[in-house]
């Protein structure tokens, strides 16, 4: 790594009012190598070190290569041994103005686990930028190195060719340049994504817990305010801008909705209806029909897939379950759902019918999410007979009904064939069934697999595992169960983010959800393995896929499924931890650990094959 | 033996005496799901209420695996008829509330005694006892109370709360179990919306 020092020898200590300035250096890093407040690289990334020279060319420039309708993405870090104050500008020329440069300073969080400090939070900065070391909000005692994350914009439009700029670091009177050059590629990706990364979250109070400020200075029911709305289609934005998607599930495991995720009710029995539709267009209008994107880089578009509020105590009372009654509530309001979309034109969103209650939270007697006893099938068979009662057959609104499998998912694939369309599939389990997807996917399912963020004490590339999977399964998507939850205290006494990839932005002043590191790695991969996918006109995709797969972990694609085991074919009530876990052993070998380097040396297969191409 | 039998009486007249310092609870609140709870002993079925959890359900509710941390959760199951039934009953007596409530059943735990479980919630999704997410947890005075006296409790521990905890019985006239109709005076919409 290429390291700029400013005044080397220079060490003299220019005191000014209220602030001191001292020799400070300024250096680029790659994105894999995330650095420590001391001058150091975080323990998990030091593997990489290799890549820290990737980053520059022969004449010592931050040499950045990328496509159009892209990002590119790398790290400033700001040093100083000593108390000081600085200033940072970035810039880069390009005479049509389409290419754009945002900076974000990154937030180091201490992580009780291990107490050491991670940056990973993404706090939006304008440059030129100034502040001073040690980072007077991050209160880090001795710190010396400040972070920036510069994520580089083109634009489909951009014109392709070189771009040069600069990053300056002015400290005291010295001034410290970074050189940049920009490569920009004619090759644009891909806007649609071949791998879907959903970011899962529960209910609406998260928000007025994290964004305190608006929520207790609002004087009215925040939960009906504007700025909630806008609180929630802020947070759409964040992920759809980090090519990915949201959801939000609208009940509780009791069948408890809350009132911004469904039309308000009336009536019961035969005269069940929807009196007021107000709260939910508010919430959902501008998601349905995209314009709540349409500031976006992106574009506006309608979200893909939402969550409906329907549960087995809503629409219909579970008063009346088995019953008449329970069968004309539930007809009457999903046959006005229908209507009232088509009317709106909310046509380009799949409408989720989707049971997330399990039986161990007591609202109901089977389980929705995850089945467990094959007994339990038979209610979805039976939603299955209601909605096809109340939707008209013809219908261009795109209502589906969605299950998330894990023990009996082989059972339930054969049972609920044209029932469930939407499989969303616990991935150890779906190792074990190699033909599922492609199985599902001739017969027009959507099939996801979900898990969990990696925390930040994983190394950096360690998020990149899960949508590579995803492709080189063949599966639609991938599902991060929860996204939105970053902890007690993220900011001074961290969990380690296993269920956050977006923060609040309220301590900064912000009304919106910040992203993070791992959300921008995840979608400079997903860019690639649009890149990649897009390569399978001129190369066999399982050519394709072995490659990638070589190049991340030196693994064969064979090391990510398992054999399918006996376990498969005893009921799925009788399973037990231990055996699923042993039924695992080959792809927990196979596949641990992939190193820091793995998804840049996927990345430079995809720039390979585009040069080749050319 | 008197120790045992006055402590609840103690507590029972603290919580009233609570009672009558929390004005969210008015009155009408209070005698409203009193009157729940009195009816609810006499329609909750107690022998269907003993045919809910199933064998296999208790058999893990207890066991602790190092491996499995979910391994009571993942094996827990219920009988669908008997919990149906029993939840259709207890959905129609919080009809009888002129203000939103549920009526929870609870059930005390054979061979584990001082534990006792949440076995049906309703969609409003209010206890002032479960902790969410439990299998089981540790009976409270109030619940011992009710289930060895066969009395109801009115109960008032967390601030715009009450609760009225009433006796299940089977068919011979065995105490089995306990409702709890509860309220609050002002409703969060959403809580427990996770």
């Amino acid at each position: 790594m290429r390291r700029f020092h400013w005044q080397d020898s220079f060490l003299l200590l220019l005191l000014l009012p209220g602030q001191c300035w001292a020799a400070a250096s300024l250096e680029a890093l790659p994105q894999f190598l995330r650095p420590d407040p001391f001058g150091g690289i975080v323990t998990p990334d030091q593997g990489g070190a290799r890549l820290r020279s990737s980053l520059y060319d022969a004449r010592h420039r931050v040499a950045l290569k990328g496509w159009r309708g892209g990002y590119v993405s790398f790290q400033l870090v700001v040093e100083s041994s000593a108390p000081a104050a600085y200033s940072l500008e970035i810039s880069l020329i390009d005479p049509a103005h389409k290419i754009q440069t945002d900076l974000f300073r990154e937030w180091f969080h201490f992580t009780d686990s291990d107490k050491q400090y991670y940056p990973d939070a993404l706090v939006p900065v304008h440059a030129p930028y100034s502040s001073r070391l040690p980072d007077p909000d991050n209160r880090i005692a001795q710190q010396t190195a400040q972070a920036f994350w510069v994520d580089v914009y083109v634009p489909p439009d951009a014109k392709p060719g070189m771009f040069v700029g600069k990053a300056r670091l002015r400290s005291g009177a010295s001034t410290v340049t970074v050189s940049l050059q920009l490569t920009v590629f004619d090759r644009v990706i891909p806007a649609e994504d071949v791998v879907t990364v959903d970011h899962n979250s529960y209910g609406s109070s998260f928000l007025a817990e994290q964004y305190g400020t608006a929520y207790h200075s609002y004087s009215g029911n925040w939960f009906e305010s504007d700025q909630l709305f806008r609180l929630i289609h802020a947070y759409h934005q964040i992920f759809y801008e980090h090519r990915g998607i949201m959801h939000q599930l609208g009940y509780g495991h009791s069948g408890k909705v809350a009132p911004e995720f469904a039309p308000a009710l009336a009536g019961t029995g035969r005269t069940r209806h929807v009196a007021d539709w107000t709260l939910f267009d508010r919430h959902y209008g501008p998601l349905f029909d995209g314009t709540a994107f349409a500031s976006s880089r992106r574009g506006p578009r309608a979200i893909p897939f939402v969550y409906l509020p329907i549960n087995p105590e809503w629409p219909a009372s579970y008063e009346f379950w088995d019953e008449p009654g329970y069968e004309a509530e539930f007809v009457n309001v999903l046959s006005e759902m229908e209507r009232h979309f088509r009317e709106k034109g909310w046509t380009h969103t799949d409408f989720e019918v989707f049971f997330n209650h399990k039986k161990r939270y007591m609202g109901f007697p089977w389980d929705g999410d995850e089945v467990r006893f094959p007994k339990d099938i038979k209610y979805f068979l039976i939603y299955g007979r209601l909605l096809k009662r109340a939707l008209p057959p013809d219908s261009p609104v795109h209502f589906v009904m969605r299950a998330d499998a894990s023990w009996d998912m082989e059972q339930e694939f054969k049972l609920l064939k044209g029932v469930v369309t939407v499989w969303c599939c616990g991935g150890g389990i779906l190792s074990f069934y190699r033909d599922a997807p492609k199985t599902l996917r001739d017969r027009g399912d959507v099939v996801w697999y979900y898990g969990g963020p990696p925390g930040v004490t994983e190394n950096a590339a360690a998020i990149t595992e899960f949508p590579l999977r995803a492709w080189l399964w063949g599966v639609n998507g991938y599902v991060h169960w929860l996204t939105v939850a970053p902890g007690e205290d993220p900011w001074f006494h961290f969990d380690g983010g296993g269920t956050v990839l977006v923060y609040s932005g309220d301590r900064f002043g912000l009304t919106e959800p910040i992203p993070s590191i791992r959300l921008k790695i995840q979608r400079n991969c997903l860019q690639d393995i649009a890149v990649l996918d897009s390569f399978k006109s001129q190369e066999p995709l399982e050519s394709l896929r072995s490659e990638a797969a070589h190049r991340f972990n030196n693994s064969v694609l064979d090391d990510w499924w398992n054999p399918r085991p006996a376990l498969a074919d005893v009921p799925s009530d009788q399973w037990q931890g231990s055996a699923i876990d042993a039924a695992m052993e080959h792809t927990n070998k196979s596949l641990a650990h992939p190193g820091v380097s793995a998804w840049y040396n996927v990345h430079e297969y995809a720039l390979q094959l585009a040069g080749e191409a050319k | 033996m008197k120790i045992v039998h006055l402590l609840p009486l103690l507590s029972t007249l603290a919580m009233l005496g609570h009672a009558q310092d929390n004005p969210a609870a008015s009155s009408t609140m209070r005698e409203e799901l009193e009157s729940v709870a009195r009816v609810g002993s006499v329609m909750v079925d107690g022998d269907v209420c003993q045919r809910i959890v199933t064998p296999l359900a208790k058999e893990y509710m207890f066991k602790v695996d190092p491996h499995n941390e979910w391994q009571a959760g993942d094996n827990y199951d219920v009988d669908d008829v008997s919990f149906n039934i029993t939840k259709k009953t207890l959905i129609r007596l919080s009809h009888l509330t002129s203000f939103p409530s549920d009526v929870n059943l609870w059930m005390p735990i054979e061979g584990h005694p001082g534990k006792i479980q949440m076995v049906i919630r309703n969609k409003n999704e209010m206890s002032q006892f479960w902790r969410w997410g439990a299998l089981y947890q540790d009976m409270t005075p109030q619940m011992e109370t009710v289930l060895k006296t066969g009395q109801r409790v009115t109960v008032m521990n967390r601030p715009d709360w009450i609760s009225v905890l009433a006796p299940v019985y089977n068919s011979s006239s065995d105490i089995v179990g306990l409702i709890e109709a509860v309220s609050r005076g002002r409703m969060d919409a959403h809580e427990n919306v996770k």
